[in-house]
C-alpha cells in the first residue's frame, strides 16, 4: 500500500515550490522592487530575517549531534546523526539559495573571496557559509557513496569522518555567533530587550538549544510521515539534555538584561515587551520545564509540540533580532509582499523534497531505508493500470505519482506568473482637498503646502480668472477641485470611465461616435473629452491644459507643479514684484508658521480624516 | 583636492530653496523628478536619485540632509567586499563593480543615508559621494551643492576651519543658537556639520535619543578580533574531549571485559 501522508505532504511541497519558480522568474527578471515589500528604511526584510538568520539556526542540528555523537560519544543519538547532518546540509544550501534572491547583485555573490574586508561581519559570516557548505557536503558525501561501486572514495572520507566533524564544529561556533555580531553596529535600530554586547554569544548558546530541539522534530515527524516507530528513548535523552541548554539560555539572557538594567522593560506593556515575552515562553521557558517531566519526556506526541513550539519561539527570536524588533527605531512598517513568503516557502519546499529523496534512495537511517525500499520495491512491480469502464487509474507506480507532482508545478508556476505583481509598488496616498482653499497637507506629520487662494483670485483677475486654474466645472459646482481628478498624491489616476460611455452611447454601435468610422479603436484616433463636454470643462482660459486627451490624469503633485511654478518663475524674475524667492521650493512648502497655523485653525485636532476627497 | 574635506551648514541661514537638490542632481547626471514614492520610504526624504534634500520643520526651520562622511563610517566597516571605501581624502565613495547588493551598508547606516534603486534589475547603491571624482580631477574646488546655495548656508573648507567657523557662530549668537555642533563628536566625528537653532536629534536613526560618541565599527571589531582564537580553541576542545573519552575506552578496554561492560554504560549513560 502506498503511504498516502506522504504522496500529498509531497505533493504540497511541488506546488509551493511551483509557485516560487513563477516568483523567481519575476525577481531576477524585474528586480526587488517589484518582488518585495522592501524599502529603504527596510532593506532587510523576511529573506535575510527568515531564510537566512532562522536557515542558519535552523541548521544547528547538524553540529550539536556531530559533537554529541563523534566527540561526547553518546552512541545513543546515533540514530538522529545522519538526518541531522543531512538537515544541516539542505539547511545550508537554503541559505545559500535564499542569499541568491536577496542580493541586489546575485552574481557578484563570489566576490567575497577575493575582495576582503575582515572588519565585516557579514565577511566573516560569507566565508562561514562556504567552508561550511563544503565541510557538511564532505560529511553528507560517505552516505551517498555507501552503496555505489565507488567504495575507495568512500573509505577515503570516513576515515577523515572526525577531522571533518571537528572542522564543522569549529565552523558552526563561528557562524552562529557571527549572526549576532552581524547586529551589534545597529544599537540604533534594534529594541534594547534585543540589543546587547552578548549579541554574539547568545545567538551561539540559542543555537544549541535549537539544534536539539531541531532535532527531536525533525526524528517525530519524519516517523510520523513514514508511519515508523518514533525513537522515543533517543527523543528523551534529547529532551534532557535540551532542558538544561534551555536553562543555560534562560539564565545567561535574564542575567544579561537585569545587570543593564533593562528587566522593567520586558513588563513595561509595549508591544516589544509582549513580544518578548511570547518569544522566551515558547522557546525557552515552556520547553525548559516541560521536558523536565518524565511523562512529557515519554510521549512522543508531547515532544512533538513542545520542541515545534521552541523550533518556532528561536525563530521568532531571529526573525525579532533582525526585524521586528526594528520598527521601534524606523517607525516604517513592512509587511512581506506574498512573493517574499512564496519564495521563502518555496525553498524550504525544494530542500525538503530533496531531503525525502535522498532518504528515501541512500542510507541516511539504516532502519528505515529497508522498509522504504520494500514500499518501493512493491509500488514499482504494480504498474499503472487504466480501467476504461471506470475511467480511474488501478494500481500505484512511480509514473502517477511523478506525474501528478509535476501537473502540481507546472500549475502552481503558471497561477504565480499570472498572478504576481509586474510593476513596482508606488505610494498611493490620497490627495487631499485644499483647507478652506489655504492650505493643504500632503504628508504624514507637519507637512503642509500654503496656498492663498483669494491672492491668486485677485493677482488672476478676480471671478473671471476661474478658468486660468480650474479646467473642470462639474455640474453645480463652482470650480471643481483640483483633487476630483488628480485623486492621488504621487502617481496617476485613471478618470476615463469607457464603460460608461460606451453605456450612455448606446452600447457596441456606438464605437463610431467617439473612435471615427473605419479607424482603428485606438487612443490616438479619438475625440478629445472637450468635444463634447466643452461646457464642463473651462479648458479655454487654461494655458497648461489646453486640451484633454489622456485617460488619466497627472498625480497631484506633477499637476500642481507643471501648474504653479513656470508662473512662479516668471514672477520671481520680474522686477516690479521684487519677490526674488516665490520661484523657490520654500515659497510653498514652508510648513512653517503660516501654513501650519492657518492648517491648525480651519482643522481643529482630531478632525484631519475629514473631508479627505 | 584638500585634506580632510568638510561641509558646515548653517541651519539658521537656510530658506528651503532647494538649489542644492538640483545642483546636486546635474553634477551627478541625476533624473530632475523624482520617482513617485515606494510605500515604506520617507515622502520627502533622499531617495536613489535624491543625494541631499530639505527637511522642513516647523517654524521655517529648513535642515538639509545629506551623507554625513563619518571620521570611522560604519557602512564602510561592514561592508563585505570593500565597495565603500572611505578615500584618503575623507569622502566616503561606492564601486558598483565590486559591490553584491548586500544593503547591510543601509542596516548600519545611524543617519539612513545610503539608499536603493529598488526598479532596477541590476541596482546599486546611491548616496552623497561629496562630488569625490569632480573635485579630485580638478573640475571643481567645492561640492557643487555648496557652489548653489545663494544664502551661503552651505560652506566648504578643511574640518578644523569649519569647526573654527562654527564655534565662532556658536560664540557670536549664544542666545541664537543651541549650543551643538552637529557631528563634531557624535559616533566619533562627520565630515558635515550642522549648527541651528532647534535641536537636530531627528536626523539619526534612534528616535531623537541620541547615538553616543563612540565610533560604531568599534562595537562589532570587539566580537570579531578574537574570532581566530575562538575557531582554535573550539578546535582544541574538540579534539582534547574526544582525544580523552577514546584514552579512557582504551585503558578500560585493556583493564578487562568486566571494566568495558562499565564504561560502555558510562558513555552512554543517557539510556
Amino acid at each position: 500500500m502506498r503511504n498516502n501522508r506522504m504522496f500529498v505532504f509531497k505533493a504540497i511541497l511541488w506546488c509551493v515550490a511551483g509557485l516560487a519558480a513563477a516568483v523567481a522568474v519575476l525577481r531576477f527578471a524585474l528586480g526587488l522592487g517589484v518582488a518585495t515589500a522592501l524599502s529603504d528604511t527596510t532593506p532587510w526584510g523576511l529573506w535575510i530575517g527568515f531564510d537566512v538568520m532562522g536557515g542558519v539556526a535552523l541548521a544547528a542540528g547538524g553540529f550539536v549531534i556531530a559533537a554529541a555523537v563523534h566527540v561526547f560519544h553518546r552512541e545513543t543519538f546515533h540514530a538522529a546523526a545522519r538526518p541531522a547532518i543531512l538537515t544541516a546540509f539542505l539547511g545550508y544550501g537554503a541559505v545559500a539559495v535564499g542569499l541568491l534572491f536577496d542580493l541586489g547583485l546575485p552574481w557578484n555573490i563570489w566576490h567575497p573571496m577575493i575582495f576582503w574586508n575582515i572588519h565585516s561581519p557579514l565577511f566573516e559570516v560569507a566565508w562561514c557559509v562556504m567552508l561550511y557548505l563544503t565541510v557538511l557536503a564532505l560529511e553528507v558525501a560517505p552516505v551517498i557513496l555507501e552503496r555505489t561501486p565507488f567504495q575507495k572514495a568512500y573509505r577515503f572520507l570516513s576515515r577523515l569522518a572526525l577531522p571533518i566533524m571537528i572542522l564543522g564544529i569549529m565552523l558552526s561556533t563561528l557562524h552562529q555567533s557571527s549572526l549576532g555580531s552581524l547586529l551589534l553596529i545597529m544599537p540604533f535600530r534594534i529594541y534594547p530587550l534585543w540589543y546587547t554586547h552578548l549579541l554574539p554569544e547568545l545567538f551561539f548558546i540559542s543555537a544549541i538549544c535549537l539544534g536539539l530541539n531541531m532535532v527531536m522534530f525533525e526524528s517525530s515527524i519524519t516517523s510520523w510521515l513514514y508511519r515508523r516507530e518514533p525513537e522515543t528513548k533517543m527523543l528523551g535523552g534529547l529532551a534532557k539534555l535540551a532542558s538544561a541548554a534551555l536553562a543555560f539560555y534562560f539564565v545567561v539572557r535574564i542575567a544579561d538584561l537585569a545587570y543593564q538594567h533593562k528587566l522593567g522593560l520586558i513588563f513595561a506593556g509595549t508591544w516589544e515587551g509582549n513580544l518578548f515575552i511570547l518569544e522566551m515562553l515558547l522557546s525557552t521557558v515552556l520547553p525548559m520545564v516541560l521536558y523536565t517531566l518524565p511523562a512529557v519526556r515519554r510521549s512522543p506526541t508531547g515532544l512533538w509540540l513542545i520542541s515545534m513550539g521552541s523550533v518556532l519561539g528561536f525563530v521568532l527570536n531571529r526573525v525579532n533580532a533582525s526585524g521586528l524588533s526594528q520598527v521601534w527605531a524606523t517607525r516604517s512598517f513592512y509587511f512581506p509582499a506574498w512573493t517574499e513568503f512564496a519564495i521563502s516557502l518555496g525553498i524550504v519546499s525544494a530542500c525538503g523534497l530533496i531531503f525525502f529523496f535522498i532518504q528515501e534512495h541512500f542510507p541516511v537511517d539504516p532502519h528505515g531505508l529497508n522498509d522504504i525500499e520494500e514500499q518501493r520495491e512493491l509500488a514499482d512491480k504494480s504498474s499503472p493500470a487504466f480501467a476504461p469502464f471506470t475511467q480511474v487509474w488501478l494500481g500505484e507506480g512511480w509514473r502517477k505519482s511523478a506525474r501528478v507532482y509535476s501537473m502540481c508545478f507546472v500549475v502552481a508556476m503558471a497561477l504565480g506568473l499570472t498572478l504576481a505583481p509586474k510593476t513596482e509598488p508606488a505610494v498611493t496616498r490620497k490627495a487631499e482637498r485644499a483647507r478652506g482653499a489655504n492650505v493643504l497637507r500632503v504628508g504624514d506629520g507637519p507637512r503642509y503646502v500654503y496656498f492663498d487662494h483669494k491672492r491668486h483670485q485677485d493677482e488672476a483677475g478676480k471671478e473671471k480668472s476661474c478658468g486660468t486654474c480650474h479646467h473642470l466645472h462639474l455640474a453645480g459646482d463652482v470650480g471643481t477641485p483640483c483633487s476630483e481628478c488628480h485623486r492621488r498624491l504621487f502617481v496617476p489616476t485613471n478618470v476615463f470611465d469607457h464603460d460608461r460611455h460606451v453605456e450612455r452611447a448606446g452600447g457596441r454601435e456606438s464605437c463610431a461616435k467617439c473612435h471615427g468610422p473605419g479607424e482603428p479603436q485606438a487612443l490616438t484616433v479619438m475625440k478629445t473629452c472637450q468635444d463634447c463636454h466643452q461646457k464642463d470643462m473651462m479648458a479655454a482660459g487654461n494655458t497648461v491644459v489646453p486640451a484633454f486627451k489622456n485617460p488619466s490624469a497627472a498625480s497631484y503633485k506633477d499637476a500642481m507643479h507643471k501648474m504653479c511654478i513656470p508662473c512662479h518663475v516668471t514672477k520671481a524674475a520680474d522686477p516690479k514684484v521684487n519677490l526674488p524667492n516665490l520661484g523657490r521650493c520654500g515659497a510653498c512648502h514652508d510648513s512653517g508658521t503660516q501654513s501650519e497655523k492657518a492648517y491648525k485653525t480651519e482643522v481643529p485636532p482630531g478632525q484631519e480624516g475629514i473631508g479627505r476627497t | 583636492m584638500i585634506q580632510n574635506p568638510c561641509i558646515l551648514t548653517d541651519v539658521t541661514k537656510c530658506i528651503g530653496c532647494e538649489q542644492c537638490v538640483a545642483a546636486c542632481k546635474k553634477i551627478n547626471g541625476l533624473p530632475a523628478e523624482d520617482a513617485p514614492p515606494r510605500p515604506g520610504n520617507s515622502v520627502d526624504g533622499l531617495s536613489a536619485d535624491r543625494w541631499t534634500t530639505i527637511i522642513r520643520r516647523p517654524d521655517n526651520h529648513f535642515v538639509r540632509k545629506q551623507c554625513r562622511h563619518c571620521a570611522e563610517p560604519a557602512c564602510v566597516s561592514v561592508c563585505p567586499v570593500g565597495a565603500l571605501q572611505k578615500t584618503a581624502e575623507g569622502p566616503v565613495i561606492y564601486d558598483k563593480s565590486v559591490c553584491m547588493g548586500c544593503r547591510y551598508c543601509m542596516m548600519s547606516c545611524p543617519y539612513g543615508i545610503p539608499h536603493y534603486e529598488w526598479n532596477s534589475a541590476a541596482p546599486s547603491v546611491r548616496k552623497c559621494i561629496m562630488c569625490y571624482g569632480n573635485m579630485k580631477s580638478g573640475k571643481i574646488s567645492e561640492p557643487a551643492c555648496v557652489t548653489a546655495c545663494p544664502q551661503k548656508a552651505t560652506l566648504f573648507g578643511t574640518r578644523d576651519a569649519m569647526l573654527a567657523e562654527a564655534r565662532k557662530r556658536l560664540k557670536a549668537e549664544p542666545g541664537k543658537y543651541v549650543q551643538t555642533i552637529w557631528g563634531e563628536h557624535e559616533v566619533g566625528g562627520t565630515s558635515v556639520l550642522l549648527i541651528a537653532d532647534i535641536p537636530l536629534e531627528f536626523l539619526a536613526l534612534n528616535q531623537g535619543h541620541p547615538l553616543g560618541d563612540t565610533p560604531l565599527p568599534e562595537r562589532t571589531w570587539a566580537a570579531l578580533k578574537p574570532v581566530p582564537f575562538e575557531f582554535v580553541g573550539m578546535g582544541l576542545l574538540m579534539g582534547g574531549v574526544y582525544w580523552i573519552i577514546e584514552r579512557r575506552k582504551k585503558l578500560a578496554l585493556e583493564a578487562g571485559g568486566a571494566a568495558a561492560k562499565d564504561t560502555r554504560g558510562e558513555a552512554g549513560h543517557e539510556k
